[in-house]
């Protein structure tokens, strides 16, 4: 059976040639489950080389699952009890592990905490974390889209990359100038394959029009979408956003084949080393005519601690370890930015898309929290497939999707 | 002609060894593959969600899991998908796979070498079979919409992947691709497994190519033909990967087929319930397969 | 005579093309792990690397130890496919000699074992094999995926057995043959194209196995080349040079494997169609 550390202690107390088991039962490791696998990921070994240097007593074993397996081990370790002390969780998925009682409530250690406190997190991640009042996960890192552009192609346009589109007319507008008639060169890729891409990529064009996801059925929707369906049925963009994910739309950008791509900081690395022209991340436009609201959305990953592990104190003085501003300040090297208000990040590289993704960051909502969004995601990339294919006029398109989504939210409505 | 095979052996005193052998692999199918087939079965009329998906005594729903499911509106279009992508993949694989075969077993320098090399590309990890086609079928930048307009069959690039109209007709093109190599090479065994003697025979009785094709080597091939159509039946059905990799199911659920929509519900959506019940469907669609697949053989020849 | 060799290689020409085109896609997959990062999404698509980049041969074989996956690949899938056939083939051959209700039972029951998709069947094979303690071993993965190509060499080398002479059979027995000496001396002989291609297919099958390898095998070090591909295949990105480099590397020690064994198995097939 399980020692808890009470009984540990007692047996200590109690039974002092016990010592050296005692030593024994101590030096145990922490399992930690990430999908941090690629080399750019220095953020996360440059944290779990750090942690091992100084707890040679409680190394990190480490478990680097694929993105595509992940969520897939995760149910699997629940259904065998087998669950790692520690592991990120994709920030729309934490509600749902959360609601079903499958991650540590946390409340009470932050409230004990000085170093993790609601107060020091950008308001939109630290909500991903929450469940109803209760906190049960930690935000490790934040990110949101924006919009790449390639400075020759707009010059060659006639466009200024100083001054990138500020508005959807505007958007279309260049990116119809910017589209090449023998249809090699794209104005504008973005993602709409049938996955999570979709909804995260179409979501702040929804906000933008003044919609939201309760509200599918309403004319703000359809203005959002018909955006897209005109983008597509223009040639302004590609047929390939059925198929492409954000980053294989920078990749078209990269090889020259799009002259404006939606995607996150994660491709910027890859971009400052693989195009050859100059380029600048620029803000999402607004809807323009009279609605000027930013929006973006919102992605990340939080720490969480599983329930069922025994670690759980040593989980989280390693949550905390990885949440010390020093080190969150490296995170922007591996494309990520840091969810905390006091993350000192000086002479940060790739500058400019820095300053621009931290500028898009603090209009990037959330999605959700609801405990089940996949349920709600799900639709929506049909409804966005199902319009941009022709397959149902977008308004019907989206009725179907709203029809999908409303007993959902009649159950547990948006935001908890 | 070949006479019908007698339909039972003579019982020796020996032959006690010959049920053991067949039991000994069946028991370790039984033990290994029985538990996760009931493990499904359970978990279908269950109600099962991340918080008890660890224990075994889940609330028992009845069939209200199958009738939530059969109520979705994405039941009948899947099964529809499923339907036309396993039919159409059947049918191709084993008519090219035999094609292949028969060609290849011809007399001609380099033969055998190329009959080895197409097996290579049964070997590619699905993942990259899907991503080579979805390149090669990009509307903007695919090689095969280049080739297509390039040699002036169409003027303006098809949407292979993209359109709700092509998709399946794509993603079916790239699995029978494949699979056919598989086909192709065990019905090469089953052909050069065929007597020589008996097509002599024929040829000197003066029965034409086609005759000789029909009335010999189809009625011998027939045991290596229903386990080969029997087979790629059942490895169709259960295909995810192909998909998986190149569509998602889409676009707007055009290519979803069972064993991907299973996938959806199970691990993206969390429900596990609604993911097993197709599990259980998918199980009593092939026992009809196989049914059809036992009855043939009752009929099979022996040399 | 003139016209029979002209005819021949006229079906050389043929055969020449069909194979060509046929695996255009994996000649595809090696111009794409030579081409710049840059150049593998340019449109139009460059049918040859416009300059060979070997960063991503380099990348596999110094960073991520293809040559160590490669290893675990080859292990797992030989003693798989020993394993396999040692259990199949007697299971087979009786199943061919033996015909009742029973055995017809026991071959539906074989065939429906592999209906379901190895994605569903993980999970519960991992809650058993951890109450067994084995995961994370080869012999539980090996275990796990000899459930898996089982069934498929049942079915595939019945009919082969099928196809053998009872005769030739009896006639060992009469000579003072048990029955299993029988099965070694006399059937698996006349079957061994059958066996040959049921093994070659098990091997190759088991080689490209990812889902089971992936869930049982936590440990870097044992698993193999088919889930060490997705260690480029990140939360956001996925390194698609690194991929098909690697893809390549997977695939060619095979392609050079069939090759070298074209011999014996051109051999086999000659030899099963003299009769």
């Amino acid at each position: 059976m399980r020692i808890t550390r009470r009984q540990t202690l007692a047996l200590a107390g109690a039974a002092p040639i016990a010592a050296p088991a005692l030593v024994q039962a101590q030096a145990r490791t922490i399992s930690l489950w990430h999908v941090f696998n690629l080399e750019t990921e220095a953020y996360m070994r440059e944290g779990v080389r750090d942690w091992n240097a100084q707890n040679p007593n409680q190394r990190i074993e480490e478990r680097i699952i694929p993105f595509a397996q992940y969520r897939t081990e995760l149910v699997r370790a629940i259904a065998t009890g087998d669950v790692p002390d520690l592991c990120v969780i994709d920030n729309p998925d934490t509600p749902s592990f959360a609601a079903q009682n499958q991650l540590t409530d946390l409340t009470q250690r932050v409230a004990t905490s000085e170093r993790i406190r609601a107060s020091v997190y950008h308001t939109g991640p630290w909500s991903t974390a929450q469940w109803r009042g209760r906190t049960f996960a930690v935000p490790r890192d934040s990110n949101t889209i924006a919009l790449y552009i390639n400075h020759e192609m707009f010059r060659a346009a006639g466009l200024d990359p100083a001054r990138p589109p500020g508005t959807w007319p505007d958007l279309f507008a260049a990116a119809r100038r910017l589209t090449s008639a023998d249809g090699r060169v794209s104005g504008l890729m973005f993602s709409a394959r049938a996955a999570e891409d979709a909804t995260f990529q179409w979501l702040p064009f929804l906000w933008q029009a003044g919609g939201d996801i309760d509200r599918l059925d309403g004319p703000e929707a359809l203005d959002a979408l018909r955006f897209w369906v005109e983008c597509v049925t223009s040639g302004v963009s590609s047929r390939d956003v059925l198929t492409v994910s954000q980053s294989e739309g920078v990749n078209r950008l990269i090889s020259g084949n799009a002259a404006m791509a939606i995607s996150g900081p994660w491709d910027t690395p890859r971009v400052s080393q693989q195009a050859r022209f100059e380029w600048s991340v620029a803000q999402l436009p607004v809807r323009g005519e009279g609605r000027e609201i930013h929006a973006s959305g919102l992605g990340g990953w939080n720490w969480a601690i599983p329930q069922g592990t025994r670690n759980a104190d040593a989980a989280w003085r390693l949550i905390e370890h990885m949440s010390r501003p020093e080190h969150m300040a490296q995170s922007w090297r591996s494309g990520r930015l840091p969810p905390r208000t006091d993350v000192p990040v000086e002479n940060p590289v790739y500058a400019q898309a820095f300053r621009a993704y931290s500028e898009q960051i603090l209009t990037a909502r959330p999605r959700g929290p609801h405990p089940r969004w996949p349920d709600i995601s799900r639709p929506i990339q049909t409804a966005i497939q199902s319009a941009l294919t022709g397959q149902a006029p977008p308004d019907v398109a989206l009725r179907m999707a709203a029809t999908a989504i409303r007993p959902i939210l009649q159950q547990t409505p948006l935001r908890g | 002609m070949p006479s019908p095979a007698r339909t039972r052996t003579r019982f020796t005193d020996s032959d006690a060894l010959l049920p053991t052998l067949v039991a000994g692999a069946l028991i370790f199918i039984i033990v290994f593959i029985g538990y996760p087939v009931a493990y499904n079965l359970a978990m279908s009329f269950q109600e099962v969600t991340l918080g008890n998906i660890r224990d075994f005594a889940r609330p028992f729903v009845g069939l209200e899991n199958y009738q939530a499911l059969v109520a979705d509106p994405l039941f009948w279009p899947v099964l529809r998908n499923t339907a036309i992508f396993v039919i159409t993949n059947v049918v191709l694989q084993v008519l090219l796979g035999l094609g292949l075969a028969m060609f290849f077993l011809q007399d001609f320098p380099g033969a055998a070498w190329m009959r080895g090399m197409i097996l290579a590309g049964w070997i590619l990890p699905p993942l990259v079979i899907a991503a080579v086609f979805k390149w090669l079928f990009a509307s903007n930048g695919g090689l095969i919409n280049e080739a297509l307009m390039g040699a002036g069959l169409t003027a303006q690039p098809v949407n292979f992947l993209s359109d709700t109209a092509t998709a399946m007709a794509t993603v079916t093109f790239t699995n029978v691709w494949f699979g056919t190599p598989f086909a192709m090479i065990l019905l090469s065994a089953g052909l050069a497994n065929l007597p020589r003697d008996v097509f002599e025979a024929a040829q000197i009785d003066g029965a034409g190519t086609l005759t000789r094709f029909t009335r010999i080597t189809v009625p011998l091939l027939m045991p290596t033909l229903l386990a080969v159509t029997c087979l790629c039946t059942i490895y169709t059905l259960r295909a995810f990967d192909v998909i998986w990799g190149m569509t998602g199911g889409g676009p707007a659920n055009t290519t979803n087929v069972l064993p991907v929509w299973s996938f959806q519900l199970s691990f993206q959506q969390f429900n596990f319930a609604q993911g097993a019940v197709i599990a259980t469907m998918m199980f009593a669609l092939v026992i009809l397969v196989a049914l059809l697949y036992i009855r043939s053989i009752r009929s099979e020849l022996r040399a | 005579m003139r016209a029979r060799v002209a005819g021949r290689w006229a079906l050389t020409a043929v055969g020449a093309a069909i194979t060509a085109l046929y695996l255009f896609p994996i000649y595809w997959m090696y111009a794409s792990s030579l081409k710049s990062p840059a150049e593998l999404f340019r449109s139009p698509p460059t049918l040859f690397p416009s300059a060979i980049d070997l960063a991503a041969y380099t990348w596999i074989f110094t960073r991520e130890n293809v040559l160590r996956y490669l290893a675990n690949s080859f292990l797992l899938a030989g003693t798989t496919t020993f394993v396999t056939l040692a259990l199949a083939i007697p299971c087979a051959y009786a199943m061919s000699r033996l015909r009742s209700r029973w055995v017809d039972g026991a071959l539906l029951g074989v065939m429906l074992a592999q209906v379901l998709p190895p994605a569903l069947m993980v999970t519960p094979i991992f809650i058993m094999f951890r109450q067994l303690g084995l995961t994370n071993s080869y012999e539980g993965v090996i275990l796990a995926l000899v459930t898996k190509s089982l069934p498929f060499a049942i079915v595939v080398l019945r009919p082969a057995f099928l196809l053998v002479p009872q005769e030739l059979e009896e006639a060992a027995r009469v000579d003072g043959c048990t029955r299993l000496g029988a099965l070694f001396r006399v059937i698996l002989p006349a079957a061994r194209t059958a066996i040959v291609v049921c093994a070659i297919l098990v091997f190759l099958m088991t080689y490209g196995e990812y889902v089971y390898a992936a869930s049982l095998l936590s440990r870097i070090a044992m698993q193999p080349a088919t889930v060490g591909l997705y260690a480029f295949i990140g939360a956001e990105i996925s390194d698609w040079n690194n991929i098909m480099a690697f893809a390549s590397a997977f695939v060619t020690p095979v392609i050079i494997l069939f090759i070298l064994m074209q011999r014996l198995i051109v051999q086999g097939m000659t030899a099963g169609a003299i009769k």
